[in-house]
């Protein structure tokens, strides 16, 4: 009937390298390597911040083009955060990650692309003001 | 001191409330008495209130939605008889401020405290066993989960002795939810049941996600797990992906009533209709949560009881996570009327009717999973069945009223109120109660008695619709809905019908009841020994019943599709079962009584936060944050089953195999 197999070669119950991983649950990697992927990170962030203000306060660039400029510097942080801070990769062991992030900007953008759009039909089909109130003489 | 607490909250003038409140706390302290005279508080608390075993977490679970169940179904039964008793000249038994609290609680127990406690009751009870794990992956966070969510279930319930309920319906639709006009507690009762519960809801979200990626045994790849892990797979990623927006929505609106601010006032730049947007963003995938459970209990029903595999598996697993995405691009469909353009209606009435199609391969699959399959007309079959012809009527009716012009015509009727619990009741309801008789040897060890099971169905599918059938023609004949006094009297034929219909679900629930008195008397009788009472394919079949807590004595090693199919076949075939395997000692989590301090910590806080009692609120957090802290820094987090013990269980389940197969051997069949 149900013989459950047992073979304890097939299952270790240890993180190996070709594993997926979940953040915080990564193999061990020597602490120096960590402080400096750290720091770079840290530094990345630093710069992207002052970048932003500095940007907004100077005549650096092209007046109008701040804006998109401070979007640049916003899109690039999210980037820097993600890699150095979140230890998101490309690798194998990654792919759950990756899903979960792609995931979730999947769903914020439903919501919020959603919401802005149906927030702005809102009065599509509604009546125009004055023919309301000519209605209500 | 107390904020807006005071004696004339007691409600001595409403005797239909005061006397169920006498009634229901004289039953509780009656409960308490018998709990405390027998001595059996130890064992509650150290094999259950304390428990962190997913299988006891699930009872319980499953547990508190029906008590909710039976609570919701007792405000329809007066919501029914009240529109009946007051056409014309008639004003019925229910006052309006009365009348409008009960269909807001009906709603809201219902969905939040009924269906959704049974579905992650499901959930929790089968995802490790089906995955062939011990446990789900935060086997405490579960428990916190649970208790929370139970304790969200008890202020509702407060909130019929002391106080009163929301007069908004379910989703307390600003303005009319706004201080201004629901000056009481009734809102806040429901705002902050919600919001606990909804804390717990995400957690289990975030629990079942990770287990069911991370945590199973080895050989089961995704496309190996049976469809039932796959709907808690995509119903879990749902719940992450929108209880925040429950969360935020209905923070939003604490804020507005607490300090006065203006997220959706009709004033100051507020815009009651983001709540509407807000709400269904995250109402709608709500419905999908629900509903892909019971899809996938379906698929292991029809799949057992067919003796086939499942019909296109991979065409199953695509159309849920299909569903899953889809669910999030149609809330719209909730509010067609609100005024939105031609562009914006046509795409969300396009995205609602395009899930139909992923629901129709389901449906079909379910078919052509019967065909050609030998078919025992078990219980959880009938269910199943009676399932196909009601959910596919109630998603006609659906798809009519995802076509934007239709929808006009039927907006807030009766006729949405008999499409959406014909979805509801056909496909959520049915599914529990299939899958409450198809588990409850695994759960329990005996099989629930057949007789009355099938009486409960009968009942329950005639009694269906025998109250909702008229429901349709008086939508269509422009009976809006929530009416608490009806004045057409062409009207009152239909809903005495319906009242009849109430009736015979009344016998469905009373044959429920007996089903469970007369099984748990006759237990002996209808014992599982063999541990696969229905001959089943996926492997929490292959554990004894009741399932010992570490379920697996050794983990499972999976090899295809139905994993404890391909094992069963394979051993009888050889007639032999596999050599005993090394035993070893096993680690399981220990038990922890955090979750209950949290939740009755969370109850005071929740409280207060209703009556505005702002320092037992604080007192409340505090006492929470403290049982997290002592939590957080205990040292011993698991305990070794010893390998003998281990060894005892396991020599017992296969000496029941062994027998098993013996006697299938003799009759030259499968069982």
């Amino acid at each position: 009937m149900s013989e459950l197999e047992f073979d304890p070669h097939r299952y270790t119950g240890a993180l190996d390298d070709r594993e997926d991983h979940a953040p915080g649950d990564e193999p061990a990697e020597d602490a120096g390597h960590w402080i400096a992927n750290s720091n770079l990170g840290l530094g990345f962030s630093v710069i992207l911040t002052a970048g932003a203000f500095v940007l907004a306060n100077t005549n650096l660039i092209y007046g109008p083009s701040i804006p998109i400029a401070l979007l640049v510097l916003a899109v690039a942080q999210m980037g820097v955060h993600l890699v150095f801070f979140l230890h998101i990769t490309t690798g194998p062991d990654n792919t759950n990650n990756v899903l979960a992030l792609a995931f979730g900007i999947l769903v914020v953008f439903l919501i919020v692309a959603g919401s802005v759009w149906i927030m702005n039909h809102l009065n599509a089909n509604m009546m125009p003001m004055d023919q309301m109130i000519e209605m209500q003489r | 001191m107390f904020g807006k607490l005071s004696w004339s909250a007691i409600p001595v003038h409403e005797p239909i409330a005061l006397i169920t409140s006498i009634v229901v706390i004289l039953v509780m302290l009656g409960i308490l008495a018998l709990i405390t005279v027998k001595g059996w508080w130890p064992y509650l608390w150290t094999e259950w209130i304390t428990s962190v075993d997913h299988k006891r977490i699930g009872i319980m679970y499953c547990i508190l939605g029906v008590v909710m169940l039976i609570r919701g179904f007792a405000d329809a039964i007066m919501m029914r008889t009240q529109q009946a008793a007051a056409v014309g000249g008639a004003q019925g038994y229910l006052n309006p401020e009365h009348y409008n609290q009960i269909f807001s609680a009906h709603g809201t127990i219902m969905i939040f405290f009924g269906a959704m406690p049974l579905v992650i009751g499901f959930m929790n009870f089968l995802t490790p066993l089906q995955l062939g794990v011990r446990d789900v992956a935060f086997p405490t966070l579960n428990s916190v989960s649970f208790w929370l969510t139970a304790s969200g279930a008890l202020l509702v319930n407060v909130s019929l002795f002391i106080g009163e309920f929301a007069r908004t319906g379910w989703l307390p639709y600003p303005p009319l939810s706004e201080a201004t006009y629901s000056p009481g507690v009734g809102v806040d009762y429901y705002l902050w049941a919600v919001q606990i519960a909804g804390i717990g809801t995400l957690m289990t979200g975030i629990n079942f996600v990770t287990t069911v990626l991370k945590m199973r045994c080895p050989g089961m790849s995704l496309l190996r797990m049976p469809m039932f892990c796959w709907t808690t797979l995509s119903s879990s990623l749902l719940i992450v992906a929108v209880f925040p927006i429950l969360t935020a929505t209905l923070a939003m609106l604490s804020l507005d009533r607490v300090f006065g601010w203006h997220y959706f006032t009709n004033d100051a730049g507020g815009n009651p209709m983001m709540f509407m947007n807000l709400i269904w963003a995250w109402g709608h995938p709500e419905v999908y949560i629900l509903v892909l459970p019971a899809f996938g209990i379906f698929s292991e029903i029809f799949s057992t009881f067919s003796g086939k595999p499942l019909f296109g598996y991979r065409s199953m697993v695509a159309a849920t996570l299909f569903i899953c995405v889809v669910s999030m691009m149609v809330w719209l469909h909730h509010f067609f009327t609100m005024g939105a353009g031609p562009a914006v209606n046509t795409f969300f009435g396009i995205a609602s009717s395009v899930i139909a199609v992923g629901t129709g391969v389901k449906i079909y699959n379910w078919i052509f999973t019967m065909y050609g399959g030998r078919v025992r007309f078990a219980v959880p079959m009938l269910w199943s069945m009676g399932f196909i012809f009601t959910f596919i009527m109630g998603g006609l009716t659906g798809v009519l009223l995802a076509v934007p012009p239709a929808d006009f015509l039927v907006h807030n009727s009766m006729f949405l109120v008999a499409h959406f619990h014909n979805v509801i009741v056909g496909g959520v309801v049915f599914a529990l109660f299939a899958g409450l008789d198809f588990w409850f040897p695994k759960a329990f060890g005996f099989r629930l008695h057949e007789g009355w099971g099938k009486a409960a169905f009968w009942f329950a599918f005639f009694g269906f619709w025998i109250t909702f059938a008229p429901l349709y023609v008086l939508g269509l004949q422009g009976m809006t809905r929530r009416l608490q006094h009806v004045n057409i009297d062409e009207w009152k034929p239909m809903l005495d019908l319906s009242v009849v219909g109430i009736g015979v679900l009344i016998l469905g629930v009373i044959s429920q009841v007996v089903m469970l008195v007369v099984s748990i008397r006759d237990r002996e009788k209808l014992r599982d020994v063999t541990g696969d009472p229905w001959d089943g394919r996926s492997l929490e079949w292959a554990t004894p019943s009741p399932a010992p807590f570490f379920n697996f004595a050794t983990m499972p090693n999976v090899e295809g599709e139905e994993a404890y199919w391909g094992i069963k076949v394979r051993a009888i075939e050889s007639q032999r079962l596999g050599p005993e395997p090394r035993y070893e000692p096993i680690e399981m989590p220990l038990s922890s009584p955090v979750g209950f301090y949290t939740a009755v910590f969370a109850s005071v806080t929740g409280f207060a936060l209703i009556w505005h009692i702002w320092w037992l609120a604080g007192l409340g957090l505090l006492g929470a944050f403290i049982g997290f802290v002592v939590f957080a820094w205990r040292d011993v987090h698991e305990f070794h089953v010893p390998a003998e013990e281990v060894a005892r269980v396991d020599r017992a389940r296969r000496a029941a195999r062994q027998a098993l197969m013996e006697r299938i051997a003799d009759q030259g069949a499968l069982a």
